[in-house]
C-alpha cells in the first residue's frame, strides 16, 4: 500500500479488526450494490448506506442535497471530524461510489478498507447482524464540490479540447454493440458507442481477483504507460450511470495523485440520449 | 387464487419500507442446485446476462408442469430472494402459469420503488430467462 500516492486513504482489513471498537472516532461504512446484503451480516458497529436509497434523489435525477446528506450522518452518529471508512461487495464499486459522495459533500476523512467484503470473509473474520445504533450528531454539510464532479457542459468542453477521457464501462457498451438490458430500456440509452476521444479502461482492470486494489506499479502500467495518462493531466472518467467510474476516480486521484480528476455522473445515460451530441463507434480512431 | 397471488397478499400486509426484507426468507430458502445441473452452470450455460452476479436457471417439463431449478450466489440475498421467491411460486405449476407470470411483478408485490431501476432490470432479465427456459423444456418434453 506504501507506494501509493495518498496511502493513507486505504486502511486493511487488520486495521479494521483493530478499531471495530473506536466508534466515538471512527465509523465503518457497508455500501454494496446488493441492497440486503447489509442484512445478511455485516462488520461489528458498521452502519449501512445504500446507494439508491441514501445518496440519490428518490425524484430528481441528482444526489441528495447537502441537507439530506447531514441527517444521514448525523443519523449514523458521523460527526464532520469522523474517520470514515468504506467498504462493500463488489470490489470495493459501490463503496468507492458512497466514497465519492462523502467527498462531493466535503467529509474531510475518508478511507477504504482494502479488499472489501470478499476480502473480510476471505481471512474468517466475524460478520455480525447486529444493527449499531449511534447517537446523533450536529454534522454541517458543505455544498458540493464541483472539483470532483463533471457536468455535460463541461464534458463537451473538455472533449473539444481533446483532453482525456476515461470511459471504464466493458469493451462491449464502449463499442457500442450493447446500449441496454434486452427487454428493459428503461435506463438504457438510444445511442451506442463512447465519447469521441475516449479510452477504454473497464473499472475492474484496477482491482486484483481478491477485491484488492492492484500494486502502484501494475496500475501506473496499466494507466500511464499502456493508456498514456499522465497525473497532471485534467481527466474526466465516466460509465453508464456513474457508479463504475467511481472506483477509477478513487484509483486515479489517491492511489495514483491525479490532480484534477472528476467523475461524470450523467455518463452514457444521458450523453447517449443527448440530441446531437457526438458519438464515436468501434476502436478509436488511430491518431 | 395461485401461489404468486398468495405471497403478493402477504406481503401487502407488510409495510412498505420493510417489504424487501421479506426476500430475506426465500433467499434462505432457496435449495441448492441439483448435482446434475453443477456441469451445466460450470460450462456457464443458463446464465442470466442482465445480473451482475452469476445467476443460473433451469427448467425441466414432465407432464405439462415445469420444475425449476436455480443457483444464485449467498452473497446477492436480493436477487436469490427474487428467486427463490419465483421458484417456490411457480416450481410444478402447469407451463401456462410461467408463462403467465405478469411482467411488473416487482411492482405487484410493492417492491420495484425500494428496488430501484436498476435492480429492476437484473430481475426482469431474471423473469425473462425463466419464462423463456420454462417454454423451451415444455417444447421439448411435448415433441
Amino acid at each position: 500500500m506504501a507506494d501509493y500516492a495518498h496511502p493513507e486513504v486505504l486502511v486493511s482489513t487488520e486495521w479494521v479488526s483493530q478499531h471495530l471498537a473506536d466508534t466515538d472516532r471512527v465509523r465503518l461504512v457497508e455500501s454494496n450494490e446488493d441492497v440486503l446484503l447489509y442484512a445478511t451480516g455485516h462488520l461489528h458497529n458498521a452502519v449501512h448506506v445504500d446507494w439508491q436509497r441514501d445518496l440519490q434523489d428518490p425524484d430528481v435525477r441528482d444526489y441528495v442535497g447537502a441537507k439530506e446528506f447531514a441527517r444521514l450522518c448525523s443519523e449514523r452518529g458521523i460527526r464532520n471530524d469522523t474517520t470514515v471508512v468504506f467498504y462493500g461487495d463488489k470490489s470495493n464499486w459501490w463503496a468507492c461510489y458512497a466514497f465519492w459522495v462523502f467527498k462531493l459533500f466535503g467529509h474531510e476523512d475518508c478511507r477504504v478498507m482494502d479488499g472489501g467484503r470478499a476480502k473480510w470473509e476471505a481471512e474468517g473474520r466475524v460478520l455480525t447482524t447486529d444493527v449499531p445504533a449511534f447517537p446523533s450528531t450536529d454534522y454541517e454539510a458543505k455544498e458540493p464540490d464541483p472539483s470532483i464532479r463533471a457536468f455535460r457542459a463541461e464534458v463537451v468542453r473538455h472533449m473539444e479540447a481533446g483532453r482525456p477521457l476515461v470511459d471504464v464501462r466493458s469493451p462491449q457498451e464502449y463499442i457500442g454493440e450493447v446500449t441496454h438490458i434486452p427487454g428493459y430500456p428503461q435506463e438504457g440509452a438510444l445511442r451506442g458507442g463512447h465519447i469521441p476521444g475516449a479510452v477504454n479502461v473497464p473499472w475492474s482492470r484496477a482491482a486484483l481477483d481478491d477485491g484488492t486494489f492492484k500494486s502502484r506499479e501494475l496500475l501506473d502500467e496499466i494507466y500511464l504507460q499502456e493508456q498514456g495518462l499522465r497525473p497532471k493531466d485534467d481527466v474526466i472518467a465516466y460509465c453508464r450511470i456513474g457508479e463504475r467510474s467511481s472506483h477509477t476516480w478513487f484509483v486515479l486521484r489517491y492511489l495514483l495523485g491525479f490532480k484534477d480528476v472528476k467523475n461524470y455522473d450523467g455518463s452514457w445515460t444521458e450523453w447517449g440520449n443527448l440530441v446531437g451530441a457526438p458519438i464515436e463507434k468501434g476502436e478509436p480512431e488511430a491518431e | 387464487m395461485d401461489r404468486l397471488d398468495e405471497i403478493a397478499a402477504d406481503f401487502a400486509l407488510v409495510p412498505a419500507e420493510e417489504r424487501l426484507y421479506l426476500l430475506l426468507d426465500f433467499a434462505e430458502r432457496l435449495p441448492p442446485l441439483p448435482a446434475r445441473l453443477e456441469a451445466a452452470r460450470d460450462a456457464g450455460l443458463g446464465r442470466v446476462h442482465e445480473c451482475q452476479s452469476p445467476v443460473f436457471l433451469y427448467a425441466e417439463a414432465d407432464d405439462g408442469r415445469v420444475a425449476l431449478y436455480a443457483d444464485v450466489p449467498r452473497e446477492a440475498p436480493t436477487v436469490r430472494g427474487l428467486v427463490g421467491l419465483l421458484v417456490e411460486a411457480l416450481d410444478g405449476a402447469p407451463a401456462d402459469t410461467v408463462a403467465a407470470v405478469p411482467d411488473d411483478l416487482l411492482y405487484r408485490l410493492g417492491i420495484a420503488q425500494q428496488l430501484g431501476m436498476r435492480r429492476q432490470q437484473g430481475f426482469a432479465g431474471v423473469l425473462h430467462r425463466l419464462k423463456a427456459s420454462a417454454a423451451e423444456a415444455t417444447a421439448r418434453a411435448g415433441s
